[in-house]
Protein backbone atom coordinates (compact mmCIF):
# COMPACT_ATOMS: atom_id res chain seq x y z
CA UNK A 1 0.00 0.00 0.00
CA UNK A 2 1.68 3.69 -0.66
CA UNK A 3 1.61 5.52 1.79
CA UNK A 4 -0.67 8.63 0.76
CA UNK A 5 -3.74 6.20 -0.10
CA UNK A 6 -4.12 6.19 3.97
CA UNK A 7 -6.24 9.36 4.14
CA UNK A 8 -5.90 9.15 7.73
CA UNK A 9 -2.13 10.32 7.54
CA UNK A 10 -2.94 13.22 5.39
CA UNK A 11 -2.42 16.61 6.42
CA UNK A 12 -4.11 19.20 4.72
CA UNK A 13 -2.13 21.81 4.17
CA UNK A 14 -4.32 24.40 5.93
CA UNK A 15 -3.63 23.03 9.29
CA UNK A 16 -0.63 24.42 11.60
CA UNK A 17 2.06 22.13 10.75
CA UNK A 18 2.29 23.16 7.07
CA UNK A 19 0.63 26.08 7.01
CA UNK A 20 3.61 27.19 4.45
CA UNK A 21 2.70 24.80 2.12
CA UNK A 22 2.55 26.53 -1.54
CA UNK A 23 -0.86 24.58 -2.73
CA UNK A 24 -4.18 23.15 -1.39
CA UNK A 25 -3.61 19.96 -2.14
CA UNK A 26 -3.42 17.36 0.73
CA UNK A 27 0.70 16.93 1.29
CA UNK A 28 2.18 14.38 3.65
CA UNK A 29 3.93 16.21 6.48
CA UNK A 30 7.73 14.55 7.19
CA UNK A 31 9.35 15.40 10.48
CA UNK A 32 12.74 15.36 9.59
CA UNK A 33 15.44 16.19 12.64
CA UNK A 34 18.94 15.97 12.96
CA UNK A 35 20.65 12.59 12.30
CA UNK A 36 22.78 11.73 15.50
CA UNK A 37 26.14 10.84 15.84
CA UNK A 38 27.19 7.75 18.26
CA UNK A 39 30.64 10.08 19.11
CA UNK A 40 31.20 13.36 17.66
CA UNK A 41 34.27 12.60 15.73
CA UNK A 42 36.60 15.20 13.41
CA UNK A 43 36.37 13.87 9.83
CA UNK A 44 37.79 15.58 6.95
CA UNK A 45 34.05 16.30 5.92
CA UNK A 46 33.90 18.30 9.39
CA UNK A 47 32.53 16.53 12.65
CA UNK A 48 30.37 14.04 12.59
CA UNK A 49 27.52 15.60 14.40
CA UNK A 50 27.86 18.72 11.96
CA UNK A 51 27.07 16.27 9.10
CA UNK A 52 23.91 14.50 11.03
CA UNK A 53 21.86 18.68 10.87
CA UNK A 54 23.18 19.09 7.46
CA UNK A 55 21.84 15.64 6.08
CA UNK A 56 18.82 16.49 7.99
CA UNK A 57 18.79 19.58 6.36
CA UNK A 58 19.53 18.25 2.45
CA UNK A 59 16.78 15.86 3.47
CA UNK A 60 13.86 18.00 4.73
CA UNK A 61 14.82 21.09 1.86
CA UNK A 62 14.54 17.99 -1.22
CA UNK A 63 11.36 16.69 0.40
CA UNK A 64 9.82 20.26 0.58
CA UNK A 65 10.11 21.02 -3.10
CA UNK A 66 8.11 18.02 -3.86
CA UNK A 67 4.69 18.72 -4.74
CA UNK A 68 2.80 15.92 -2.11
CA UNK A 69 5.48 16.43 0.98
CA UNK A 70 5.59 19.20 3.45
CA UNK A 71 8.56 18.90 5.46
CA UNK A 72 9.62 20.19 9.04
CA UNK A 73 13.39 21.22 9.10
CA UNK A 74 15.38 19.84 11.80
CA UNK A 75 15.58 22.98 13.83
CA UNK A 76 12.28 22.78 14.62
CA UNK A 77 12.54 19.21 15.92
CA UNK A 78 13.78 17.13 19.05
CA UNK A 79 17.03 15.53 19.04
CA UNK A 80 16.96 12.23 20.01
CA UNK A 81 19.60 9.32 20.56
CA UNK A 82 21.14 6.78 17.54
CA UNK A 83 19.86 3.90 19.56
CA UNK A 84 16.22 4.86 18.59
CA UNK A 85 17.02 5.06 14.84
CA UNK A 86 16.22 1.55 14.84
CA UNK A 87 13.21 1.88 16.98
CA UNK A 88 11.67 5.30 17.09
CA UNK A 89 10.02 6.50 19.95
CA UNK A 90 6.80 7.04 17.80
CA UNK A 91 4.62 9.28 20.39
CA UNK A 92 6.91 11.89 20.51
CA UNK A 93 6.94 12.10 16.98
CA UNK A 94 3.42 12.49 17.25
CA UNK A 95 2.97 15.38 18.94
CA UNK A 96 4.86 17.26 16.01
CA UNK A 97 1.95 16.99 13.48
CA UNK A 98 3.94 14.88 11.46
CA UNK A 99 2.88 12.15 9.33
CA UNK A 100 6.08 10.31 8.92
CA UNK A 101 9.94 10.94 10.56
CA UNK A 102 13.10 10.65 9.34
CA UNK A 103 15.64 9.11 11.70
CA UNK A 104 19.15 7.58 11.12
CA UNK A 105 22.75 8.06 12.30
CA UNK A 106 26.16 9.03 11.44
CA UNK A 107 29.12 6.97 12.31
CA UNK A 108 32.59 7.33 11.92
CA UNK A 109 34.35 4.63 10.77
CA UNK A 110 38.05 3.22 11.59
CA UNK A 111 38.91 3.62 7.57
CA UNK A 112 38.42 7.41 7.59
CA UNK A 113 34.76 6.95 5.65
CA UNK A 114 31.43 7.67 7.36
CA UNK A 115 28.29 4.93 7.67
CA UNK A 116 25.12 7.67 6.90
CA UNK A 117 21.76 5.39 7.50
CA UNK A 118 18.81 6.94 7.36
CA UNK A 119 15.07 5.10 7.91
CA UNK A 120 11.55 6.96 7.01
CA UNK A 121 8.91 5.47 9.54
CA UNK A 122 5.10 5.94 9.35
CA UNK A 123 4.04 7.57 12.65
CA UNK A 124 0.55 6.15 12.88
CA UNK A 125 1.14 2.94 11.14
CA UNK A 126 4.48 2.59 13.01
CA UNK A 127 6.37 1.36 10.61
CA UNK A 128 8.87 1.71 8.43
CA UNK A 129 8.25 2.69 4.96
CA UNK A 130 12.07 2.85 3.08
CA UNK A 131 15.66 2.50 4.09
CA UNK A 132 19.01 3.77 2.76
CA UNK A 133 22.33 2.88 4.17
CA UNK A 134 25.81 4.08 2.55
CA UNK A 135 29.61 4.30 3.03
CA UNK A 136 30.97 7.02 2.08
CA UNK A 137 33.94 9.34 2.02
CA UNK A 138 32.91 12.46 4.64
CA UNK A 139 33.16 14.84 2.08
CA UNK A 140 30.17 12.92 -0.25
CA UNK A 141 27.90 13.26 3.02
CA UNK A 142 25.24 15.56 0.69
CA UNK A 143 25.13 13.27 -2.33
CA UNK A 144 23.79 10.34 0.63
CA UNK A 145 21.71 12.72 1.89
CA UNK A 146 19.92 13.02 -1.86
CA UNK A 147 19.85 9.68 -2.35
CA UNK A 148 18.11 9.01 1.19
CA UNK A 149 15.63 11.68 -0.19
CA UNK A 150 15.19 10.00 -3.18
CA UNK A 151 14.19 7.05 -1.51
CA UNK A 152 11.83 8.19 0.23
CA UNK A 153 10.30 10.73 -2.24
CA UNK A 154 9.29 6.86 -3.91
CA UNK A 155 7.99 5.58 -0.22
CA UNK A 156 5.83 8.09 -0.25
CA UNK A 157 4.15 8.97 -3.59
CA UNK A 158 5.74 5.50 -5.28
CA UNK A 159 7.48 7.74 -7.77
CA UNK A 160 11.19 8.47 -7.10
CA UNK A 161 12.59 11.55 -6.56
CA UNK A 162 14.79 13.82 -8.52
CA UNK A 163 17.13 14.93 -5.49
CA UNK A 164 20.67 12.43 -7.17
CA UNK A 165 20.21 13.49 -10.76
CA UNK A 166 21.59 14.98 -13.51
CA UNK A 167 21.07 17.09 -16.46
CA UNK A 168 23.05 16.40 -19.78
CA UNK A 169 22.07 19.91 -22.04
CA UNK A 170 24.08 21.17 -24.78
CA UNK A 171 26.63 24.49 -23.26
CA UNK A 172 27.10 27.10 -25.84
CA UNK A 173 29.53 29.26 -26.19
CA UNK A 174 30.99 31.84 -29.75
CA UNK A 175 28.43 33.56 -31.41
CA UNK A 176 24.84 33.17 -31.91
CA UNK A 177 26.25 32.95 -35.62
CA UNK A 178 28.59 30.73 -35.06
CA UNK A 179 28.10 28.90 -31.73
CA UNK A 180 30.48 26.75 -30.29
CA UNK A 181 28.31 23.57 -28.89
CA UNK A 182 29.37 20.83 -26.47
CA UNK A 183 27.35 18.25 -24.51
CA UNK A 184 27.78 19.20 -20.63
CA UNK A 185 26.10 17.33 -17.68
CA UNK A 186 25.27 18.34 -14.18
CA UNK A 187 23.72 17.43 -11.23
CA UNK A 188 20.40 19.27 -11.35
CA UNK A 189 21.09 21.43 -8.37
CA UNK A 190 23.75 23.19 -10.80
CA UNK A 191 27.32 21.10 -9.11
CA UNK A 192 29.15 18.71 -11.00
CA UNK A 193 29.32 20.25 -14.21
CA UNK A 194 31.38 17.98 -16.98
CA UNK A 195 31.72 18.54 -20.71
CA UNK A 196 31.57 15.26 -22.59
CA UNK A 197 32.53 16.83 -26.09
CA UNK A 198 35.38 19.42 -27.44
CA UNK A 199 33.37 21.86 -29.02
CA UNK A 200 34.86 21.34 -32.37
CA UNK A 201 31.72 19.89 -33.96
CA UNK A 202 28.18 20.83 -33.18
CA UNK A 203 26.25 18.74 -31.29
CA UNK A 204 22.71 18.98 -30.46
CA UNK A 205 19.74 17.21 -28.11
CA UNK A 206 22.00 14.65 -25.80
CA UNK A 207 19.61 12.13 -23.44
CA UNK A 208 20.62 10.50 -21.34
CA UNK A 209 19.78 6.34 -21.34
CA UNK A 210 17.38 5.22 -18.34
CA UNK A 211 20.37 3.77 -16.54
CA UNK A 212 22.42 6.55 -16.81
CA UNK A 213 25.41 4.53 -18.89
CA UNK A 214 25.08 5.89 -22.43
CA UNK A 215 24.30 9.28 -23.64
CA UNK A 216 22.85 9.42 -27.32
CA UNK A 217 23.29 12.71 -29.10
CA UNK A 218 23.25 14.25 -32.63
CA UNK A 219 26.56 15.53 -34.14
CA UNK A 220 26.99 17.62 -37.37
CA UNK A 221 30.77 15.56 -37.32
CA UNK A 222 32.42 13.94 -40.84
CA UNK A 223 29.54 14.50 -43.81
CA UNK A 224 25.74 13.71 -42.87
CA UNK A 225 24.37 15.30 -39.11
CA UNK A 226 23.83 11.85 -37.77
CA UNK A 227 22.66 10.57 -34.24
CA UNK A 228 26.12 8.67 -32.03
CA UNK A 229 26.01 6.94 -28.63
CA UNK A 230 28.92 7.39 -26.16
CA UNK A 231 28.98 6.66 -22.43
CA UNK A 232 28.24 8.96 -19.60
CA UNK A 233 31.73 9.86 -19.49
CA UNK A 234 32.47 10.48 -23.03
CA UNK A 235 34.18 7.15 -24.04
CA UNK A 236 33.40 4.98 -26.57
CA UNK A 237 31.66 7.16 -28.83
CA UNK A 238 30.34 5.98 -31.92
CA UNK A 239 27.37 6.34 -34.41
CA UNK A 240 24.34 4.68 -33.65
CA UNK A 241 23.12 4.14 -37.43
CA UNK A 242 25.24 4.72 -40.50
CA UNK A 243 22.24 6.13 -42.80
CA UNK A 244 22.03 7.87 -46.34
CA UNK A 245 19.74 10.86 -44.34
CA UNK A 246 20.45 12.79 -41.56
CA UNK A 247 19.34 11.08 -38.05
CA UNK A 248 18.07 13.26 -34.94
CA UNK A 249 15.76 13.68 -32.00
CA UNK A 250 16.66 10.43 -30.45
CA UNK A 251 14.62 9.11 -27.63
CA UNK A 252 15.24 5.46 -25.40
CA UNK A 253 13.10 3.07 -24.51
CA UNK A 254 12.05 3.04 -20.89
CA UNK A 255 14.43 -0.10 -20.63
CA UNK A 256 17.55 1.05 -22.62
CA UNK A 257 16.98 -1.24 -25.11
CA UNK A 258 15.94 0.87 -27.76
CA UNK A 259 16.66 4.06 -29.68
CA UNK A 260 13.39 5.80 -31.65
CA UNK A 261 14.54 8.97 -33.64
CA UNK A 262 13.75 10.56 -36.92
CA UNK A 263 15.47 9.91 -40.60
CA UNK A 264 15.09 12.81 -42.97
CA UNK A 265 16.42 12.11 -46.57
CA UNK A 266 14.73 13.58 -49.85
CA UNK A 267 13.03 16.37 -47.98
CA UNK A 268 10.78 13.53 -46.16
CA UNK A 269 11.57 12.70 -42.24
CA UNK A 270 9.72 9.84 -40.62
CA UNK A 271 10.68 7.94 -37.53
CA UNK A 272 12.38 4.80 -36.98
CA UNK A 273 13.62 2.50 -34.00
CA UNK A 274 16.23 0.23 -33.24
CA UNK A 275 18.38 -1.82 -31.14
CA UNK A 276 20.18 1.08 -28.79
CA UNK A 277 23.59 -0.73 -29.69
CA UNK A 278 22.83 -1.20 -33.20
CA UNK A 279 21.49 -2.89 -35.84
CA UNK A 280 18.55 -2.59 -38.63
CA UNK A 281 16.34 0.62 -38.17
CA UNK A 282 12.45 -0.44 -38.49
CA UNK A 283 10.33 2.33 -40.06
CA UNK A 284 7.18 3.35 -38.15
CA UNK A 285 5.63 6.19 -40.08
CA UNK A 286 5.52 6.62 -43.61
CA UNK A 287 3.93 9.93 -44.25
CA UNK A 288 5.42 12.47 -47.43
CA UNK A 289 5.22 14.92 -44.16
CA UNK A 290 7.79 15.32 -41.07
CA UNK A 291 7.33 12.65 -38.32
CA UNK A 292 9.87 13.36 -35.75
CA UNK A 293 10.77 14.27 -32.08
CA UNK A 294 8.93 10.47 -30.63
CA UNK A 295 9.29 9.81 -26.64
CA UNK A 296 8.21 6.63 -25.30
CA UNK A 297 5.33 6.02 -22.62
CA UNK A 298 6.72 4.76 -19.38
CA UNK A 299 5.88 0.97 -20.35
CA UNK A 300 7.34 1.17 -23.60
CA UNK A 301 4.11 0.32 -25.32
CA UNK A 302 3.30 4.01 -26.85
CA UNK A 303 5.36 6.82 -28.95
CA UNK A 304 4.04 10.23 -28.70
CA UNK A 305 5.44 12.37 -31.50
CA UNK A 306 5.48 15.64 -33.98
CA UNK A 307 3.80 15.45 -37.03
CA UNK A 308 2.87 17.88 -40.03
CA UNK A 309 0.66 15.74 -41.80
CA UNK A 310 -1.98 17.60 -41.37
CA UNK A 311 -0.52 20.49 -42.85
CA UNK A 312 0.82 22.24 -39.46
CA UNK A 313 3.05 20.26 -36.84
CA UNK A 314 0.57 18.77 -34.19
CA UNK A 315 0.78 15.71 -31.82
CA UNK A 316 0.26 11.90 -32.87
CA UNK A 317 0.45 9.23 -30.62
CA UNK A 318 0.98 5.55 -32.06
CA UNK A 319 1.55 2.19 -30.52
CA UNK A 320 5.56 1.33 -30.65
CA UNK A 321 5.28 -1.19 -33.66
CA UNK A 322 3.91 2.32 -35.51
CA UNK A 323 0.03 1.01 -35.65
CA UNK A 324 -2.81 2.82 -34.24
CA UNK A 325 -1.48 6.34 -35.14
CA UNK A 326 -3.71 9.23 -34.11
CA UNK A 327 -3.91 12.69 -33.58
CA UNK A 328 -4.39 14.10 -29.77
CA UNK A 329 -3.79 17.59 -30.11
CA UNK A 330 -6.38 19.99 -31.93
CA UNK A 331 -5.61 23.82 -30.56
CA UNK A 332 -4.26 26.72 -32.80
CA UNK A 333 -0.73 26.96 -33.72
CA UNK A 334 1.41 24.15 -33.86
CA UNK A 335 2.48 21.35 -31.50
CA UNK A 336 6.18 19.48 -31.07
CA UNK A 337 8.99 18.24 -28.97
CA UNK A 338 6.28 16.18 -26.74
CA UNK A 339 7.51 14.44 -23.71
CA UNK A 340 5.88 11.25 -21.81
CA UNK A 341 6.59 11.69 -18.16
CA UNK A 342 6.99 8.63 -16.46
CA UNK A 343 4.07 8.33 -14.16
CA UNK A 344 2.10 8.11 -17.67
CA UNK A 345 -0.24 10.51 -16.80
CA UNK A 346 0.95 13.57 -18.87
CA UNK A 347 2.52 14.96 -21.98
CA UNK A 348 4.54 17.70 -22.02
CA UNK A 349 5.03 19.55 -25.33
CA UNK A 350 6.27 23.18 -26.38
CA UNK A 351 3.41 24.62 -28.38
CA UNK A 352 3.59 27.99 -30.51
CA UNK A 353 2.19 30.79 -32.52
CA UNK A 354 3.24 34.11 -33.75
CA UNK A 355 7.35 34.19 -32.30
CA UNK A 356 5.78 32.37 -28.74
CA UNK A 357 7.31 29.01 -27.90
CA UNK A 358 5.28 28.08 -24.56
CA UNK A 359 5.80 24.97 -22.58
CA UNK A 360 2.33 22.65 -21.72
CA UNK A 361 1.16 19.47 -20.46
CA UNK A 362 -2.00 17.52 -21.75
CA UNK A 363 -3.44 13.84 -21.06
CA UNK A 364 -2.46 11.34 -23.17
CA UNK A 365 -6.04 11.33 -24.79
CA UNK A 366 -5.36 15.15 -25.96
CA UNK A 367 -7.79 16.32 -23.10
CA UNK A 368 -7.06 18.62 -20.20
CA UNK A 369 -4.43 20.95 -21.75
CA UNK A 370 -3.05 23.26 -19.62
CA UNK A 371 0.09 26.27 -20.29
CA UNK A 372 3.34 25.70 -17.86
CA UNK A 373 5.22 28.59 -19.13
CA UNK A 374 5.24 32.24 -20.13
CA UNK A 375 8.68 32.78 -21.45
CA UNK A 376 9.03 34.49 -24.86
CA UNK A 377 10.37 30.94 -26.19
CA UNK A 378 10.58 28.29 -23.71
CA UNK A 379 10.72 24.63 -25.37
CA UNK A 380 12.33 21.21 -25.35
CA UNK A 381 10.70 19.99 -21.94
CA UNK A 382 11.90 17.03 -19.85
CA UNK A 383 10.71 15.31 -17.50
CA UNK A 384 12.24 14.66 -13.73
CA UNK A 385 11.91 10.43 -13.01
CA UNK A 386 9.51 12.19 -9.73
CA UNK A 387 6.79 13.00 -13.10
CA UNK A 388 6.48 16.53 -10.92
CA UNK A 389 9.08 18.71 -12.59
CA UNK A 390 10.00 19.43 -16.01
CA UNK A 391 13.40 20.94 -17.76
CA UNK A 392 13.39 23.32 -20.44
CA UNK A 393 15.14 25.89 -22.41
CA UNK A 394 14.17 29.60 -22.36
CA UNK A 395 15.69 31.50 -25.58
CA UNK A 396 15.86 35.45 -24.68
CA UNK A 397 14.63 38.30 -26.95
CA UNK A 398 16.74 40.20 -28.75
CA UNK A 399 20.31 38.52 -27.10
CA UNK A 400 19.11 35.02 -28.50
CA UNK A 401 20.81 33.50 -25.66
CA UNK A 402 19.21 30.67 -23.90
CA UNK A 403 19.31 28.98 -20.78
CA UNK A 404 18.40 25.64 -19.19
CA UNK A 405 15.06 25.99 -16.53
CA UNK A 406 13.39 23.70 -13.77
CA UNK A 407 9.34 24.09 -12.91
CA UNK A 408 6.84 22.57 -11.24
CA UNK A 409 4.35 21.29 -13.57
CA UNK A 410 1.46 22.00 -10.25
CA UNK A 411 2.95 25.99 -10.59
CA UNK A 412 5.20 28.21 -9.66
CA UNK A 413 8.22 29.93 -11.43
CA UNK A 414 10.36 28.45 -13.30
CA UNK A 415 14.15 28.26 -11.76
CA UNK A 416 17.30 28.66 -13.39
CA UNK A 417 19.42 25.72 -13.30
CA UNK A 418 23.04 27.80 -12.26
CA UNK A 419 25.86 26.74 -15.38
CA UNK A 420 29.08 28.42 -16.33
CA UNK A 421 27.26 30.35 -19.60
CA UNK A 422 24.03 29.92 -21.82
CA UNK A 423 22.76 26.36 -22.25
CA UNK A 424 19.81 24.71 -24.49
CA UNK A 425 18.39 21.12 -25.17
CA UNK A 426 18.52 19.98 -22.14
CA UNK A 427 17.49 16.13 -20.75
CA UNK A 428 16.97 14.77 -17.35
CA UNK A 429 18.44 11.85 -15.92
CA UNK A 430 16.48 8.81 -14.82
CA UNK A 431 16.19 8.27 -11.27
CA UNK A 432 19.13 7.15 -8.84
CA UNK A 433 19.63 3.32 -8.85
CA UNK B 1 42.93 9.11 -67.39
CA UNK B 2 43.27 13.04 -68.01
CA UNK B 3 43.83 12.47 -71.22
CA UNK B 4 40.30 10.30 -71.33
CA UNK B 5 38.11 13.34 -69.50
CA UNK B 6 39.58 15.76 -71.84
CA UNK B 7 38.45 13.42 -75.02
CA UNK B 8 34.87 12.86 -73.42
CA UNK B 9 34.56 16.47 -72.30
CA UNK B 10 35.88 17.49 -76.60
CA UNK B 11 32.83 14.82 -77.50
CA UNK B 12 30.18 16.06 -74.95
CA UNK B 13 31.58 19.80 -76.15
CA UNK B 14 30.76 18.85 -79.47
CA UNK B 15 27.15 17.06 -79.24
CA UNK B 16 26.07 19.78 -76.85
CA UNK B 17 26.91 22.82 -79.62
CA UNK B 18 24.25 21.98 -81.47
CA UNK B 19 22.23 24.04 -78.12
CA UNK B 20 24.23 27.09 -77.83
CA UNK B 21 24.48 28.26 -74.19
CA UNK B 22 27.16 29.44 -72.24
CA UNK B 23 28.41 26.58 -70.62
CA UNK B 24 28.63 23.34 -71.58
CA UNK B 25 27.97 20.02 -69.81
CA UNK B 26 30.53 18.78 -67.49
CA UNK B 27 32.45 15.53 -68.09
CA UNK B 28 30.66 12.23 -66.77
CA UNK B 29 32.46 11.03 -63.63
CA UNK B 30 32.85 7.29 -62.86
CA UNK B 31 30.77 6.61 -59.94
CA UNK B 32 32.31 6.37 -56.70
CA UNK B 33 35.70 8.01 -57.90
CA UNK B 34 37.27 10.86 -55.74
CA UNK B 35 36.71 14.47 -57.38
CA UNK B 36 39.93 16.28 -58.08
CA UNK B 37 40.26 19.33 -55.90
CA UNK B 38 39.75 22.56 -57.11
CA UNK B 39 42.77 24.74 -57.95
CA UNK B 40 41.40 27.73 -56.42
CA UNK B 41 41.10 28.39 -52.60
CA UNK B 42 36.95 27.88 -51.74
CA UNK B 43 36.72 31.39 -49.91
CA UNK B 44 37.94 32.63 -53.41
CA UNK B 45 35.30 30.18 -55.68
CA UNK B 46 32.93 30.69 -53.22
CA UNK B 47 32.86 34.46 -53.74
CA UNK B 48 32.55 34.04 -57.65
CA UNK B 49 30.03 32.03 -57.23
CA UNK B 50 28.34 34.87 -54.98
CA UNK B 51 29.61 37.11 -57.69
CA UNK B 52 28.14 35.65 -60.87
CA UNK B 53 25.01 34.30 -59.48
CA UNK B 54 24.21 37.48 -57.44
CA UNK B 55 23.89 35.58 -54.21
CA UNK B 56 24.98 31.87 -53.12
CA UNK B 57 21.18 32.06 -50.80
CA UNK B 58 17.98 31.63 -51.54
CA UNK B 59 15.20 32.30 -48.81
CA UNK B 60 12.10 31.10 -48.16
CA UNK B 61 8.05 32.33 -46.30
CA UNK B 62 7.39 30.72 -43.07
CA UNK B 63 7.32 26.82 -42.44
CA UNK B 64 7.38 26.87 -46.27
CA UNK B 65 9.74 25.24 -48.44
CA UNK B 66 8.40 25.97 -51.66
CA UNK B 67 10.55 27.97 -54.36
CA UNK B 68 9.84 31.44 -55.53
CA UNK B 69 9.95 32.99 -59.20
CA UNK B 70 13.03 35.14 -57.43
CA UNK B 71 14.71 31.82 -56.30
CA UNK B 72 14.43 29.58 -59.04
CA UNK B 73 16.10 32.56 -61.00
CA UNK B 74 18.83 32.62 -58.67
CA UNK B 75 19.23 29.05 -58.82
CA UNK B 76 18.91 28.80 -62.55
CA UNK B 77 22.29 30.81 -62.09
CA UNK B 78 23.69 29.11 -59.41
CA UNK B 79 22.92 25.83 -61.49
CA UNK B 80 24.90 27.38 -64.46
CA UNK B 81 28.33 28.12 -62.07
CA UNK B 82 28.36 24.53 -60.66
CA UNK B 83 27.74 23.15 -63.83
CA UNK B 84 30.74 25.23 -65.12
CA UNK B 85 32.90 24.41 -62.09
CA UNK B 86 32.24 20.46 -62.28
CA UNK B 87 34.97 19.70 -59.64
CA UNK B 88 33.90 21.78 -56.74
CA UNK B 89 31.72 20.01 -55.07
CA UNK B 90 28.64 21.88 -52.43
CA UNK B 91 26.67 21.73 -49.44
CA UNK B 92 23.25 22.76 -49.99
CA UNK B 93 22.74 23.65 -46.39
CA UNK B 94 19.03 24.22 -45.00
CA UNK B 95 18.15 26.69 -42.48
CA UNK B 96 14.64 27.35 -40.32
CA UNK B 97 14.33 30.51 -38.51
CA UNK B 98 13.94 29.65 -34.92
CA UNK B 99 10.24 29.80 -34.67
CA UNK B 100 9.75 26.27 -34.69
CA UNK B 101 10.85 23.21 -32.56
CA UNK B 102 14.50 22.15 -32.74
CA UNK B 103 13.78 18.59 -34.42
CA UNK B 104 10.80 20.30 -36.42
CA UNK B 105 13.43 23.21 -37.60
CA UNK B 106 15.95 20.21 -38.80
CA UNK B 107 13.39 18.45 -40.94
CA UNK B 108 12.12 22.10 -41.75
CA UNK B 109 15.89 22.67 -43.07
CA UNK B 110 16.08 19.63 -44.80
CA UNK B 111 12.78 19.93 -46.62
CA UNK B 112 14.05 23.16 -48.07
CA UNK B 113 17.43 22.01 -48.71
CA UNK B 114 16.14 18.88 -50.79
CA UNK B 115 14.01 21.55 -52.95
CA UNK B 116 16.99 23.31 -53.54
CA UNK B 117 19.65 20.12 -54.65
CA UNK B 118 16.60 18.73 -56.62
CA UNK B 119 16.13 21.85 -58.81
CA UNK B 120 19.88 22.38 -59.10
CA UNK B 121 20.06 18.59 -60.57
CA UNK B 122 16.94 19.04 -62.62
CA UNK B 123 18.74 22.15 -63.59
CA UNK B 124 21.81 19.78 -64.92
CA UNK B 125 24.04 19.80 -61.68
CA UNK B 126 25.84 16.51 -61.13
CA UNK B 127 23.90 14.79 -58.03
CA UNK B 128 26.98 13.65 -56.94
CA UNK B 129 28.54 17.41 -56.52
CA UNK B 130 25.93 18.30 -54.18
CA UNK B 131 25.27 16.49 -50.59
CA UNK B 132 22.79 18.66 -48.10
CA UNK B 133 23.20 19.38 -44.56
CA UNK B 134 20.69 20.90 -42.68
CA UNK B 135 21.34 23.38 -39.68
CA UNK B 136 17.87 23.62 -38.39
CA UNK B 137 18.17 26.85 -36.31
CA UNK B 138 21.06 26.26 -34.68
CA UNK B 139 23.20 28.96 -37.68
CA UNK B 140 20.37 32.03 -37.56
CA UNK B 141 22.17 34.61 -40.07
CA UNK B 142 21.72 37.16 -37.86
CA UNK B 143 23.51 37.92 -33.93
CA UNK B 144 19.94 39.23 -33.29
CA UNK B 145 16.45 37.13 -32.01
CA UNK B 146 13.55 39.33 -32.73
CA UNK B 147 10.67 39.28 -35.35
CA UNK B 148 12.63 41.20 -38.01
CA UNK B 149 15.01 38.68 -38.18
CA UNK B 150 12.92 35.86 -39.28
CA UNK B 151 12.96 35.85 -42.91
CA UNK B 152 17.03 36.36 -43.09
CA UNK B 153 17.28 33.24 -41.41
CA UNK B 154 14.35 31.15 -43.61
CA UNK B 155 17.02 30.07 -46.36
CA UNK B 156 19.40 27.64 -48.19
CA UNK B 157 22.80 28.86 -48.34
CA UNK B 158 25.00 26.96 -51.43
CA UNK B 159 28.52 26.17 -49.50
CA UNK B 160 31.45 25.47 -51.26
CA UNK B 161 33.53 22.70 -49.93
CA UNK B 162 36.64 20.81 -50.86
Amino acid sequence: MRFRDSAFLLVLASTPAAAQAPSSSAQLVVAVPPLPTPRNVDTEGGQTGVIGIQIAQTIASDLRSSNSIMSIAPDKLPVYSPVQAGAPVYQNWLRTGAGAVVVGYVQARDDGRITVACYLYDIKQRREMSRKGFVVPPGEWRRAAHRCADAFHAGITGMPGHYDTRIAYVAETGTRTAPVKRVAVVNWDGTDHRYLTRGETTVLSPRISPDGERIAYMSFTGGTPHIRVMDSDGENDRPLVQAIGMSFAPAFSPDGRRIAFSLAAEGNTDIFVMNSNGGMPQRLTRTPGVDTAPSFSPDGSKIVFESDRGGIPQLYVMNADGSGQQRISFGGGSYGSPAWSPKGDLIAFTRWSGSALRIGVMSPDGSGERAITSGWQDEGPSWAPDGEFLVFQRTQQGSGLSAVYTVSTAGGEPHRVLLPGSGSDPSWSGASQ
Amino acid sequence: MTRVLILAAALLAASASAQPGPYYPPPPLPPGAPLPGPVLAIPVLQADLKAKAGTDTVRFGRDSYGLTPQSLAVLTAQAQWLIAHPYVRANVEGHADGRQTRAYALALGERRAAAVRNYLIASGVPPQQLDIVSWGKERPATAAAHDATWLQNSRVVISLKQ
